[in-house]
């Protein structure tokens, strides 16, 4: 993966593998998403540094909600002022959510997807999707676990199914947005458990949260 | 789920980016919502005469409450995009709120003093806003719920922006039913009934406008 620090360099790499991702090419996307995950990481990291264990969660909520809403990116505008403004919405919405019990002193900054740095994934998200996917319903669980982790293409799908192959797509899209909707329910639940560290100790004193 | 998991997962037979999204979820929404108001108000309060549509009066209620539809939901449009700019759509509905006021004030200041107070309450003042507002109701649930779908970053501006759209559609339907003859009647009471229906939607946005 690229570490370009600088904006333009970044906008320039990421652009045309967003566009030729947008028209269809899932290789292209792949790669796309693994770009904008570690500037994500960087990004909330700085802005999480209270709750570092809240991190990768963010990350991956983050990435969920660009796949779901990618079909609000307007093509004239940078891309990563469109990821950036989607990750700070999740941002404020933990914030608010958490900002019954915790003070949190962090302002929101303003934009400033030019500071980046890419940030390795150290695999620490706390949230496990997986055991997320148990509580969607049947179909939607069925249509994601054949097509996006046995990797089955569509008409396979539907022909394992017997159901059609738009409505293996709609189950798909479905249960992700509803997975999106179990990642931010599940969170505001975990307000009440103690935050475990996780990984490399970058935290700094944790447990300072629950004043 | 790692993260990169979680991304090969997403990138899968990912397909294109559905496109014009904001516009393919307003428009039935505001085209169901029409059709509500027009066939509530005909039922409920009947149709206005037809020979009333030989004057200037229904097609100058129609021509604001379409062209306000119309900035309104560019407005709404913008704001379900994250990152899209806004200004523009934004001064377009005020210069409708505008222009719609100057026509209403310059047919009062042609009309005789005595006139003059007639023209601006008619029959139905008091009723008027309340009318559009009832009647801007299916727009507005249809529209929220459009708008939900999509990706709004500022759920008080974009439930405002909804409800004025809501508003304009309502106001359409009204005017189908409406006996008043004075453009400053329009602009005074249309204008306020479609501002309720944007305050409603101001203050439903942010409960109602989560993802």
């Amino acid at each position: 993966m690229p570490v370009d620090d600088s904006p333009g360099e970044f906008e320039s790499a990421l652009k045309p593998l967003w566009l030729r991702a947008q028209s269809g090419d899932d290789a292209a996307y792949r790669q796309a998403l693994g770009l904008l995950a570690s500037r994500l990481r960087a990004y909330l990291k700085r802005r999480l540094s209270g709750l570092p264990d809240e991190v990768e969660d963010l990350v991956q909520e983050t990435l969920l909600a660009l796949h779901l809403q990618r079909g609000t990116y307007d093509p004239t505008l940078p891309v990563s002022a469109w990821a950036v403004a989607i990750a700070r919405h999740k941002l404020v919405d933990l914030w608010r959510r958490r900002g019954r019990r915790d003070s949190l002193h962090d302002a929101i900054d303003d934009v400033d997807e030019q500071l980046l740095a890419a940030e390795p994934d150290d695999g620490g998200a706390r949230r496990d999707l997986e055991t997320l996917f148990d509580a969607l319903p049947q179909a939607q669980r069925q249509a994601i676990a054949l097509t996006k982790l046995e990797g089955l293409s569509v008409a396979e799908a539907a022909a394992r199914t017997g159901a059609s192959e738009s409505a293996i797509k709609v189950q798909v899209h479905r249960g992700l947005k509803r997975l999106a909707a179990l990642v931010r329910g599940d969170s505001s639940d975990d307000v009440r458990q103690p935050i475990r560290t996780h990984g490399p100790g970058i935290s700094g004193p944790v447990h300072e949260r629950s004043k | 789920m790692k993260t990169d998991a979680l991304i090969d997962m997403l990138a899968r037979d990912a397909g294109p980016a559905p496109r014009a999204l904001a516009a393919r979820r307003l428009s039935p929404a505001a085209a169901v919502g029409l059709l509500m108001s027009a066939g509530i108000a005909i039922a409920w309060f009947g149709a206005i005469p037809a020979q009333m549509f030989a004057t200037a009066v229904p097609w100058t209620k129609m021509a604001y409450a379409g062209a306000l539809a119309w900035a309104a939901g560019w407005w709404t449009a913008r704001l379900s995009r994250p990152a899209a700019p806004n200004a523009l759509p934004r001064r377009v509905t005020v210069l409708v709120l505008v222009a719609m006021a100057v026509v209403g004030g310059v047919s009062l200041a042609s009309a005789p003093a005595g006139a003059r107070m007639d023209a601006v309450l008619g029959r139905s003042w008091s009723t008027c806003p309340w009318s559009v507002l009832a009647l801007s109701l299916p727009a507005l649930a249809a529209s929220l719920w459009a708008v939900r779908g999509l990706a709004p970053t500022r759920p008080r501006v974009a439930g405002f922006a909804t409800g004025l759209l809501a508003g304009s559609v309502g106001a359409f339907g009204y005017s189908l039913s409406c006996p008043e003859a004075s453009p400053a009647f329009v602009a005074v009471w249309y204008t306020m009934g479609i501002a309720f229906t944007g305050a409603v939607g101001a203050v439903l946005g942010p409960r109602v406008l989560r993802w």
